[in-house]
């Protein structure tokens, strides 16, 4: 008489939870490996590196005292076109957030420099300062900073204005409104404002090396890449991307541990 | 900004402070709020014309006492409190505050409770307040003692250190009720403090409230629209009526502290006002 | 009304700004190998419209090429990207083997992407899709993915207790909620994708703006270089700011009315 309602029976775990939720990843993980090894025994090492190969060639930029130098060429790069962009983003995002005029004046410039693809302000940039180091430093600022602008122009348009009110009726001065009001809010902006920096400005110092300057990591990517050399330049790829995994680690996440121990439940 | 709505606003717009006389000090020693004649205007957009937010209010609040306003939601009652906060222009009539017996030559020191608590939620509940504490110039060694002395009036005492998120609405409602207190205002200003909370919370808060008027004994200006609630804390209730906001009667209660919320007397006034109060709020619409 | 017409006025006023600023500074280089003047490079895009360029089309047929493997590309990457976020989405096995390399697929730097897919495909159309997916399908299943985390779950319960089929679910409850997911990946996969294609274009793929560009260049023709980059860049305007801001603006109709009254 009664229909029987489906009733879903709690299935009884075989693995503890830990495992069966790395499992699945790990699998993948080996599964690729394996795979990527099968394919490579088809090819040309030169032209597709199994794992060992691109290994091997990674441990030995590394032990290359000389591949430091290269690092550090285009980290100097990177470093100094994100703070560059920074500045200029951070600035102007606040007063975008604050002067209704300027943010309709500048979005329409934002909105152009978005629409640019990398490659044309390298180019550019190689044009009209040759081969120097402000190439690809003018390249990363032009890409980076609207990025940054529109994420404190965010910021700015979110700050709370109950707090805001709250402070003036304690009759708080400017400073104190700054660094306790303010500021607080923008942190989140700013912080991920960094990260997505950090993490364009790299790529895009790839891509200016690459078509300009003649030094760097992404000079090393292209010249692999007319050499056909597809384990090098792999290995020269795979090996910067983990300097930058490392440092966005050790800077972001610890950073963000204690900037954001306030909120209960701080999840990345 | 539109024309109603500017009045329904619950969080306060933040307007240029332009007050229309300066605030003077008289020596009037009893009154620590004089309000004479108090008008406002808010400009309509796109039309010239301006309509009228608050009209010819006066009252009068005595130092030490406890006094509501009650009147419909959106009527003004914020905008009023927020003019004697200073953060609010006026266009007519005069604002005083005098500060308590003893302080002389200040700016006189005014406390204000929101509806929702505003605390700095990246701050511990002791920064909180040292927040304010620094805002009004209080002297450093000062502050420890009297964040101590405040959290525990409101019965938050070994709470300094924690963050207001992790503290419930009627706790964080607490600590902005210790925050103003911890500057030792002339005034303390409250607006709607409880209306926020969950009805359990929000009776413990009053009679809580009740006490720390007891050992403190802060000069208020409280702004409900729950008559019982005024009635239960108030020396004096100011009734307003809406659109636009004016007082159209005022009553003394005189029933001794400390009041049970189950005293007939107290019920038989609360009657008696309520009858006056819908009638007149009812038929002004 | 006054403050509407203000802001045209002053969006418009920006733009004029930019370009005297571009004459200002061509005039002041005198150059036109350095920085050729707005007026110059307008009437070269006129005349790459008009007349055929050096591979012996005019500027319509490279236009199309780029606006065609810029969509055929996007389409490709969304589609796929939005299969693998769902189906991580709403099966936990899924979830549990892919997110690994979500992170890992996201840090590939571009450029690598770009050589290593031209590498091993050549200098194809299937290079540069290749290129494009390897890029954008990560990003719109990592959109998609968080999207369906933060569906509401109650709206799906209410769903399945009235028997609702898989389809009906799909279509009905999980579709609408995902929308705005859907249309931030969209705009950004948008964005990726030509700056890819330009990329692969420019040194790899025939035909198509970023080719032409590159080929100019190499020609140390600045006023043609310049020409090109700017029709890629006016292309790319209209169609984000004319056809995704309309677009945007239709399927969010049953927001924007909540939106309008909830702007006290």
């Amino acid at each position: 008489m009664h229909g029987k309602l489906p009733v879903k029976k709690t299935k009884r775990r075989a693995l503890p939870d830990s495992i069966s939720r790395m499992l699945p990843g790990a699998l993948t993980l080996a599964a690729g490996l394996v795979v990527w090894k099968v394919i490579s025994l088809f090819f040309f090492p030169v032209f597709f590196p199994g794992p060992e190969l691109l290994l091997k060639r990674m441990i030995e930029i590394y032990g290359n005292p000389a591949s430091y130098v290269v690092f550090g060429e285009t980290l100097a790069r990177i470093f100094e076109g994100f703070v560059i962009s920074m500045l200029i983003g951070t600035a102007l995002g606040l007063l975008m957030g604050l002067k209704r005029s300027i943010e309709i004046f500048f979005d329409s410039w934002i909105m152009v420099l978005l629409t640019f693809p990398a490659i044309c302000w390298a180019f550019l940039s190689v044009l009209w300062f040759g081969l120097s180091q402000t190439a690809p430093i003018f390249t990363i600022v032009l890409i980076v900073f609207p990025y940054v602008a529109m994420n404190i122009w965010a910021g700015t348009k979110a700050v709370e204005k109950d707090l805001v009110t709250m402070g003036r009726v304690y009759k708080a001065d400017r400073s104190l409104m700054l660094r306790k009001v303010l500021i607080p809010q923008l942190m989140p902006y700013i912080f991920s404002s960094l990260r997505i920096s950090l993490s364009l400005s790299w790529k895009i110092a790839l891509v200016a090396e690459a078509f300009g300057v003649g030094s760097g990591v992404g000079q090393q990517l292209i010249y692999w890449f007319q050499d056909t050399r597809v384990d090098m330049m792999l290995a020269w790829g795979v090996s910067f991307m983990i300097v930058m995994v490392l440092i966005d680690l050790l800077v972001f996440r610890t950073w963000a541990r204690r900037t954001f121990a306030w909120r209960p439940q701080f999840a990345t | 900004m539109s024309t109603q709505q500017a009045r329904t606003v619950q969080r306060v717009k933040m307007a240029p402070v332009i007050p229309g006389e300066p605030m003077r000090q008289r020596a009037m020693a009893s009154s620590a709020i004089t309000i004479d004649k108090l008008t406002k205007r808010f400009p309509a957009p796109g039309s010239g014309d301006e309509f009228v937010v608050l009209h010819d209010i006066s009252l009068t609040v005595d130092e030490g006492k406890f006094v509501s306003i009650v009147g419909p939601s959106g009527c003004g009652k914020s905008t009023l409190l927020n003019v004697i906060a200073g953060i609010e222009s006026y266009d007519g009539g005069s604002v005083t505050i005098h500060p308590k017996a003893g302080r002389t030559g200040a700016e006189p020191r005014v406390a204000y409770v929101f509806q929702s608590p505003r605390l700095l939620n990246w701050l511990t509940v002791e920064n909180n307040i040292h927040f304010v504490l620094e805002a009004q110039n209080v002297p450093r060694p000062k502050w420890r003692e009297l964040v101590a002395k405040n959290l525990e009036m409101v019965g938050l005492a070994g709470q300094e250190r924690n963050y207001p998120l992790n503290l419930s609405g009627g706790m964080q409602q607490r600590v902005a009720i210790a925050r103003a207190l911890a500057i030792e205002p002339d005034i303390l200003l409250m607006d709607e403090p409880f209306s926020h909370l969950d009805a359990i919370t929000a009776r413990k808060m009053r009679f809580d409230l009740m006490e720390i008027l007891a050992r403190a004994k802060p000069t208020i200006l409280f702004v409900t629209h729950d008559l019982s609630e005024a009635v239960f804390l108030s020396d004096n209730i100011y009734m307003m009526s809406t659109k636009p906001a004016q007082i159209f009667k005022s009553v003394a209660i005189d029933i001794p502290r400390p009041r049970k919320s189950d005293d007939l007397a107290l019920f038989d006034l609360e009657k008696t006002l309520v009858r006056d109060f819908f009638s007149v709020v009812e038929a002004r619409g | 009304m006054a403050s509407r017409v203000k802001s045209i006025g002053l969006r418009a006023g920006s733009i004029v700004v930019l370009l005297l600023l571009w004459w200002a500074a061509s005039e002041a280089m005198n150059d036109s190998q350095v920085l050729p003047g707005p007026l110059a490079v307008a009437r070269t895009i006129v005349a790459d419209f008009k007349t055929p360029g050096p591979e012996g089309e005019s500027a319509y047929f490279d236009v199309g090429i780029t606006l065609a493997r810029i969509f055929i590309t996007f389409s490709a990457s969304m589609l796929a990207g939005i299969g693998i976020g769902l189906a991580m989405g709403l099966n936990r096995l899924c979830e549990r083997s892919l997110l690994v390399l979500i992170p890992l697929m996201l840090t590939m730097p571009t450029i690598l992407m770009v050589f290593l897919a031209i590498m091993w495909f050549g200098y194809s159309e299937a290079g540069g899709l290749m290129a494009v997916m390897a890029v954008v399908t990560p990003f719109v299943a990592v959109n998609m993915y968080e999207g369906t985390k933060a569906m509401d779950k109650s709206l799906t319960d209410m769903a399945v207790t009235f028997k609702a089929p898989r389809t009906l679910l799909l279509r009905k409850v999980y579709l609408p909620q995902l929308m705005p997911y859907i249309f931030s990946a969209f705009r950004y996969a948008f964005g990726e994708t030509w700056k890819i294609v330009a990329l692969a274009e420019t040194f790899g793929l025939k035909f198509g703006i970023g080719y032409m560009f590159f080929f100019w260049f190499e020609q140390f023709n600045i006023t043609q270089t310049l020409a090109w980059i700017m029709m890629f860049v006016v292309l790319m305007l209209v169609l984000e700011h004319g056809v995704f801001a309309r677009l945007e603006s239709r399927a969010f109709a049953w927001r924007s009315a909540s939106l309008a009254r909830g702007r006290a």
